[in-house]
This record gives C-alpha cells, structure tokens and sequence, in this order.
C-alpha cells in the first residue's frame, strides 16, 4: 500500500510535467542558438531599444511555437516587468475584423484595469486601439501582439493585419507583432501592402532529430533527487529507465515512431501513455509499457473496421471489388445485388438474403465509412439507385478476409477467382 | 457492494444505476443526459463516504472489479480509460468505435469510477443539438453554478465561438479553484462534420485543450467516426485514441443472457438462434430486437416459461423454432399486423401459426390495404417509370398490345447487345421521371382494357368505384395526392421547358408484383 501510494504520486508528477509545456521546453532555455533565443533576443532588443518589430514563426504542428513564445514572455515579464504588456489572438475565433478588434480592445482594457464596455462599436474600438498605441509608445510601454494561426488572419481582406502593421510604423508606438502559423509559406499569403510594412523575419521550426528526441524523453522522464519521493525509489526508478534507454528494442520504439511524426506533441502523447500504463505495484516504468503505448498508438482504423463486418456486409464488400474488377465504372446497389444474386445462383451458399437485409447491412457499411456515395446529393434520388464507391484498398480487403476467423471459405475464393477469371 | 439486478431492457439513461447493458437502443440516445449527470455526483458523494470507512489498496481493485463486471467483454478498454482519465491534467482523449459499442456507456461509468472524483461532468449530446449555438448553450448552462441559473439565462447565449471560449474559461475557471477537474464530454462527434461550418467548429472543438489551457480540465471526445476523419489540411493536435471493438459472439451471448429470469432455456435458445443472425448484422441493439419475437415463438409450446429443458424439449423447440428462423433472417424488423396478432391469440396455436407462416413465405400479399384504383395508378405510375416514353405507342395501343407478334424478328447480337446496356443503364439511372398526363393516359389506358376483361368476382370490389371509367377516374387526383404522401410516388423537379410537374415512383418490382396480385 505504501508502495501504491509511492506508485500514483510518481506517476501524477510525471503526468502533470508531461501536460505542462513550460517544463517540456525548458530544456532549451539552457541551450544556445536554438529558435528561443533568436526569439528572446529580438524582443529583447526591441523592447531596450524601443522600436517596432515583427517576426512570424513557422513550423508544423507540434513543434513547440507557442510554447517557445510562453517562455520567452515569462521570462521578459521577470526582466521587465512593467515594460510589456500582451495581446494574444487567435486566427480560428479572431479572424473577423471587428471581433479581433473587440477581443483586443478588451484584453487592452484588462491590463490598463479599464472598464470595458460590450456595446462599443467597431469604430470606437479601433480608436481606442490607437489612441492606447500611441499612449502607451509615450510611456514606453511596449505591446506584444501574438498573432496564433497567423494564416487564418491572411483570408480575405486582411484589414486587421494592415491596420496593426501600419500603426506600428508611426514614430510614437512601440509594438511587437510575433505571427505564429503552421504553413510555411504563410508570409506569401500577405497582401503588397501589408507585406511591405512586415519585416521579413522568420524563425524556422523543425521536427527534432532523434538524438534532441533521446535528451526530450530522458528529461521528460527521469526524476530528480529533490522531489518529495522517497530517494531509494528515485535511485531504482532512475536506474531502471536508464536500462530501458540503453535497450536496443528502445531505439527501435523511438525510430518507428519517428517516421510517422517526429514533432514533439506525438512524443509527449506517447510518454503520456506510457507514464498512464506504470505498473501500479512496483512503481517503475518497464519496457512492457513502452511497447504497449506503442501499439496502442500505431492501430490501423480501417483494418480494425474491417474486422468488426458482418458475414453479409463482407459479401457486399467483396461483390463491390468484382464489380470495380470488371471495370465497370459507377454502380450502385441494384447492380451490386444483382452481382449477389448471381453469386448465389451460381454457388448455392447457404446466406442468400432478401433485398432490405442486404440494404441495412449496406446501409452499416456506410455508417462506418468503408464505402460512400459517388456523387454529390444534388438530384432527389433514392439511395439505391446512387452510385457508390469503395473507400478500402484491395490489398485491406485481402488482408482482412484471411485474417476473418469465421470468414466462409467461399468468399475467399471468389476474391481470389477474379484475378485468374 | 454489489449492485442490484435490474430487469433487461434498460435505457442509457438509467445506466447510472443499472449494471445491465442490454440494448441501449438508439432512440435513448436523445434522452436528457443531465438526469445521468445529477446521479453521478449523489452517487459519486455516496461511494466516497464508503470508501473514507475502507482501506484504499482494497478498494481500488474492487471499484475496478465492479467496473469490469459492468462492462462486459471491455475489459481491455474499461482498463485504459481508468488509466488515461484518472489524474488530471490529462491530454485529451478520443473514443472510437462501430455504433453500439457502448463508448458513451463505458466513458459515463468510467468517471463514476474514477479515483479522484471529479468535480464536474459536462455532457454534451450533440446528436440531440441543433446548432452550434445550442451546444454552447447547453455546456455553458451545465458549467455554470447552480445557484445562479437563473441570472444566466438573463445573459445571452454566445453566438460566435470567440465569446463561447471567453465565457467558457470564465466558467472554468471559477470551477476548478479548488482544484478538482473539470470533465468536458462531447458525444457523436462525427455529426458537427455535417452542421453548417462544421469543419471550423470541429478544429475548434478538438483544440479547445490548447485554447484554454487549464490544465484541471480534461476533454474527452466519443466519435463512431475513426480519427482519419478528423484529420484537416492544417492539421491538429491529436488526442489519445481508444479503439472500442465490435463484440464477439460470445461476448453478445453473455450480454443477452444477463438478467434473464430462465438462463437455460434461454441460452439454449441462444445457441440455436444467434449464430445465424450474427452472420447477418453484428450490433447487439439489432440483434436484441430480432431474437425478442424469435424468443416468445421459441417458448410457444411450453406451457410454462420457467421449465429447465432438457434434451428432447430441446430438439423439440429446435423443430419449432427452424421454420421462424429462415425467415427472420430474412426481415430487417416486423411490424405485428393484427391478423397476426389474433392468431396468436388462437387457442389452436399450431395450426395458425404454420397457416402465416404459408403465408409469409409465398409473400404474395400486400400487408396493407389499398383501393383498386390507388393500386391501378401505381401501377402505371410503375410502368410510367421504367419503360421510356417512346414506347408507349408499341405498349398501349387500342388493341392491348395484342398485335405485337405480327413485328417480331429475329435480333441480333448488336439488338441483343444494346438491350444488355439498355438494361444496365436501368438498373444504374434508377426510375425515370413522367409528367401527369402520361401517367392519365397509361392509367385510362390499362382500366379500359382491365374493364373490357373483369369478371363478375371483381364487381363487388368495384362497386365502391362506381361504374365503368368515370368511376375510377374521378379520385385520380385525390389517389395521385394520398400515394405521393405516402411516398410511392415522389415528385421530382418540374420540366424547365413546360412548367408542369414531374413525377417519379418508388417502389420496386416485389411490390409491384405483390399489388398487381388483385
């Protein structure tokens, strides 16, 4: 029981740093020329120097943008600590000019401790913003602008974007605009003239490489000494992690999840796992629960769909494959029972079906999106007369009717028949 | 702390106190969640006074064993949702699986058993919401103190999803001060996809874990959509996924069994019927409503349903039972007619069971009622459908069609061929459209030359038509009206030439025959 207790306090400490992007990337605050301190560096300098700047940061999704501009701000906010003062947007819900000119007149109106006041309109706002631009250039306060899905701000007209960048080129504002997006060409979407006010600074970000992937999960997950546990389990906890790292079958978890996505989100769901399946008697991490979350990660949705069919619904699936085999362009459901019925005729199994059965199980497969309509539903047609269309490979098909344990013999054989017919 | 036995055919709704997991049918799904949500924290203060009084090693694996006696054949799932629930924070987590699987059940049950409780669940049915401003709404009526309900039905639901996660993280945030989390549960996910601007509610939706960030609020998604179908152009954090499978058949047979007053002759039963069934559908809701009718026709020659069978009542019962079997198999769900029903109440129950059993197999009758006439215009609104218009001089002419051999050649193969693709293009184009005065000139065409042929068995049916053609001519429209109601007929778009509307049919050839069949 002690050890129990020992067991859920380790595993909510790792859990709650897992969930924690400050301690994620905390690592990089201590390594040079990474994209932090490029970051930290060009705020710095344009909050000291008091001049206006803007910078996008571009990189897939994951890859620790945001958290990189937390931490620069919270480190900026101890050295600073009355000089800044932050607007954060988001182009999914700001995207609409005059809801990213309220929610920015009222974030401004949180940190001047101003009432703000719901029924200002547009026009009001948009002064507002001015008149606090130039306010606050006076007072050498400087305003950051985190701009989130940046490229979403860059649909349509853009006035947003313009009217920020063009009040930062007056003499008396000081503000930071920072862009963060995750396509990399989300400067080419900026308008002539909002890209001339824009400086063309942009910080890359990059999937990490294996070996920045090893220090990640060695800091992610081996504890330190000074933590409320006890110290003989941190030793043994510590010793057996670093058994596991130095294991061969390790370097292969961490290689085949690489190749599917090296960003740092997908590492951190993996250690999440992994951290939620410890062994809750002993209290230590074991290669078990690394391969475990593994595999729970790497399923194949549409071969376990596959699996969960109905004798009748592969029936249907297979005389779909003969009908495309033959190629015949579009068919619908009259043609695909037609092709059942002669399957029937000319094998005599014993699962012949009427119409609406064969029309329910059709109707399952496309629930479950294994199959779908051909065509867009403009014409008020009923849905058996609608062509369809096969959503799984031929190769899925294969596969799943030799691992299908109740699958009829015959079913296999008239998949196969077709390639030698 | 074992819980009660409660009858069979329990609603989701009431799963809160139930351990029984039969047939939680689709229809419960629109039933009001906050009953559910209600039990679960009385429930939830209840459990906790118990288990302050025992020690916690113990406890756990029992709360765990009740769990998993709960959840049949989940075991695997049940386990995983305990683990990645558990603490917050959590990331967010995504439940996946075929339609009645029981995710929404396992995850309800799941957080009653939780070990740290949570604070509060908030359930969002979007199956049941109409719109994106309901669902905001709906979570933010659920979140928002209990005291003050009445204040914020004063304040305006928000419209646009900047002011929902403004609002939401105000309410979240006076939640979790104490530090208890906070559980966002969205249900049928898959449906915000076909909502108007569903796409940009459904990115917003699944990245709400990184626009609140608070991290004692954990967001569980249910979706019988896989997670391929959530993948966007721009991509998005991706929450933990758990795979809900289909059940076996044993695992189907365990669920049916449960609770069942007589287990034998029910398992009995169940070894004769589920097998052939299950290789028709696999979803214990559709099942369970086929082997309920299937099940009383099974007891019929017992006299009492309590007897424990033994072998020859059961080969006995088998005999019985084969018949009703083929032809369950071959219907998607029966509606009980009332000729039906007073034969079942028949003392002579052999007898009139094996005379509709006749008769459903010929399935020559119709299983409703239709006037003569009604039953002449679908036809020609049949035959208006699947034969085109040019054909109509070769089919109706004054004689009947009666002179068709004298043009009968010999085809060949090209005829034969373009018949083959005339008759593919038919079964893929579907019925055709026609406008209303084909389908009077086909429907005066074949009751005259019915009429010329009818004998005096038919008169006493066509009395109430009145006499000869005027008769059955003088509702047509009112016929016309009654069919394109109940969906036989369906009008399609008007010609853009001529104005005038265009009908089309519905029914397919069985039911043709079977109305033909006077």
């Amino acid at each position: 029981m002690a050890a129990a207790s020992v067991a859920s306090q380790a595993q909510a400490v790792l859990r709650a740093r897992l969930c924690d992007p400050g301690f994620v990337h905390s690592a990089l605050r201590s390594s040079p020329d990474t994209n932090y301190s490029k970051l930290k560096y060009l705020v710095a300098s344009s909050i000291s120097e008091a001049c206006n700047n803007s910078v996008l940061l571009l990189g897939p999704r994951g890859c620790g943008k945001a958290a990189v501009v937390d931490m620069v701000l919270e480190d900026l906010k101890k050295e600073h600590p009355d000089a800044i003062s932050v607007i954060r947007l988001n182009g999914m819900l700001h995207s609409d000019d005059n809801c990213a000119t309220k929610e920015i007149a009222r974030q401004l109106c949180l940190e001047h401790q101003l009432s703000f006041s719901k029924m200002a309109s547009s026009d009001d706002n948009t002064e507002f913003i001015i008149d606090m631009l130039r306010e606050c250039g006076l007072a050498h306060k400087t305003i950051l602008f985190i701009l989130e899905e940046f490229d979403l701000f860059a649909q349509g007209k853009q006035r947003l974007l313009y009217s920020l960048l063009d009040a930062m080129q007056s003499l008396t504002s000081q503000a930071v605009v920072i862009g963060l997006s995750c396509r990399l060409d989300a400067d080419q979407l900026l308008e002539k003239r909002v890209r001339s006010r824009f400086s063309h600074r942009k910080l890359l970000f990059v999937p990490s490489s294996l070996d920045d992937i090893k220090r990640l999960v060695e800091h992610l997950l081996i504890m330190a000494k000074d933590s409320s546990l006890p110290a003989k389990y941190i030793t043994d906890y510590n010793s057996r992690l670093t058994n596991i790292f130095s294991d061969k079958k390790f370097k292969g978890i961490l290689n085949s999840l690489m190749d599917a996505d090296a960003t740092t989100s997908n590492i951190l769901r993996f250690l999440f796992r992994t951290v939620s399946y410890m062994d809750m008697e002993s209290g230590f991490l074991s290669m078990e629960s690394f391969l475990n979350a593994l595999s729970a990660m790497q399923r194949q949705p549409k071969m376990d769909s596959l699996q969960d069919l109905s004798i009748l619904e592969l029936y249907i699936l297979v005389c779909m494959h003969r009908l495309e085999d033959k190629e015949q362009s579009s068919y619908n459901f009259t043609s695909i029972m037609k092709e059942y019925r002669s399957i029937q005729d000319a094998y005599k199994t014993s699962d012949k079906y009427a119409s609406t059965v064969c029309f329910r199980a059709f109707e399952h497969l496309l629930d479950r999106e294994l199959i779908s309509f051909g065509d867009i539903r403009g014409r008020n047609q009923a849905l058996e007369y609608r062509p369809v269309k096969l959503l799984i490979s031929s190769r899925e098909l294969a596969q799943s009717l030799k691992l299908n344990t109740t699958c009829p013999a015959v079913l296999q054989k008239l998949f196969d028949r077709e390639r030698y017919m | 702390m074992s819980q009660p036995v409660t009858p069979r055919r329990t609603t989701r709704s009431s799963a809160g106190s139930a351990s029984d997991p039969a047939s939680s049918t689709p229809q419960s799904k629109s039933r009001p969640k906050s009953t559910l949500r209600r039990q679960l924290i009385p429930a939830a203060a209840a459990a906790a006074k118990e288990e302050e009084e025992e020690e916690e090693g113990e406890n756990d694996q029992s709360t765990v064993n009740v769990l998993l006696e709960a959840l049949p054949g989940r075991r695997a799932q049940a386990l995983d949702l305990l683990r990645l629930l558990a603490p917050a924070p959590a990331l967010p987590l995504l439940l996946y699986g075929g339609a009645a699987t029981g995710k929404t059940r396992a995850l309800l049950l799941a957080l009653r058993h939780i070990h740290p409780r949570p604070h509060r669940v908030a359930y969002a049915a979007l199956r049941s919401l109409p719109s994106p401003r309901a669902l905001f709404a709906s979570l933010l009526s659920q979140l928002s103190p209990p005291s003050s309900s009445s204040a914020s039905s004063r304040q305006r639901v928000p419209d646009k999803p900047s002011d929902f996660v403004a609002a939401l993280r105000d309410a979240l945030a006076s939640l979790c001060t104490q530090g208890d989390a906070v559980y966002l549960v969205f249900d049928n996910l898959e449906v915000v996809r076909s909502w108007d601007k569903g796409t940009q509610l459904i990115a917003l939706i699944l990245r709400l874990h990184d626009l609140l960030r608070l991290p004692q609020v954990v967001l569980v998604y249910v979706s019988s959509a896989t997670p391929d179908a959530y993948y966007s152009m721009t991509g998005s954090i991706e929450p933990n996924h758990i795979y809900f499978p289909d059940y076996t058949v044993d695992e189907v047979r365990d669920i049916l069994m449960r609770g069942h007053p007589n287990p034998k002759l029910y398992s009995s039963f169940l070894s004769v019927a589920l097998k052939p069934l299950f290789r028709v559908t696999r979803r214990v809701d559709e099942l369970g409503a086929a082997l309920e009718p299937l099940f009383r026709r099974y007891c019929e020659p017992l006299g009492d349903s309590k007897v424990v069978p033994d072998e020859s009542i059961k080969r006995r019962l088998f005999e019985h039972i084969q018949s009703h079997l083929a032809v369950a198999l071959n219907e998607t769900f029966s509606v009980p007619t009332r000729a039906s029903v007073d034969q079942c109440n028949d003392t002579g129950g052999k007898a009139s069971t094996k005379r509709q059993f006749g008769n459903r197999d010929s399935l020559t009758e119709l299983e409703f009622h239709m006037s003569v006439s009604a039953k002449y215009l679908l036809l020609s609104a049949f035959l208006a459908s699947r034969n085109p218009a040019t054909l109509d001089a070769a089919l109706f002419d004054s004689t009947g069609g009666s002179d068709n051999h004298k043009r009968k050649r010999k085809s060949s193969q090209a005829s034969m061929n373009m018949k083959d693709t005339m008759v593919e293009e038919m079964l893929m184009k579907g019925p055709g459209t026609f406008p209303l005065e084909r389908l009077l000139a086909i429907f005066q065409c074949i009751t005259s030359v019915s009429e010329d042929s009818l004998d005096d068995v038919e008169s006493s049916a066509n009395m109430m038509n009145g006499s000869g053609m005027t008769g059955l001519m003088s509702d047509v429209l009112l016929q016309l009206s009654t069919l394109c109601n109940s969906n036989f007929i369906s009008k399609s778009r008007s010609c853009p030439l001529e104005g005038s509307a265009r009908y089309r049919s519905n029914i397919d050839e069985d039911l043709a025959l079977k109305v033909s069949t006077l």
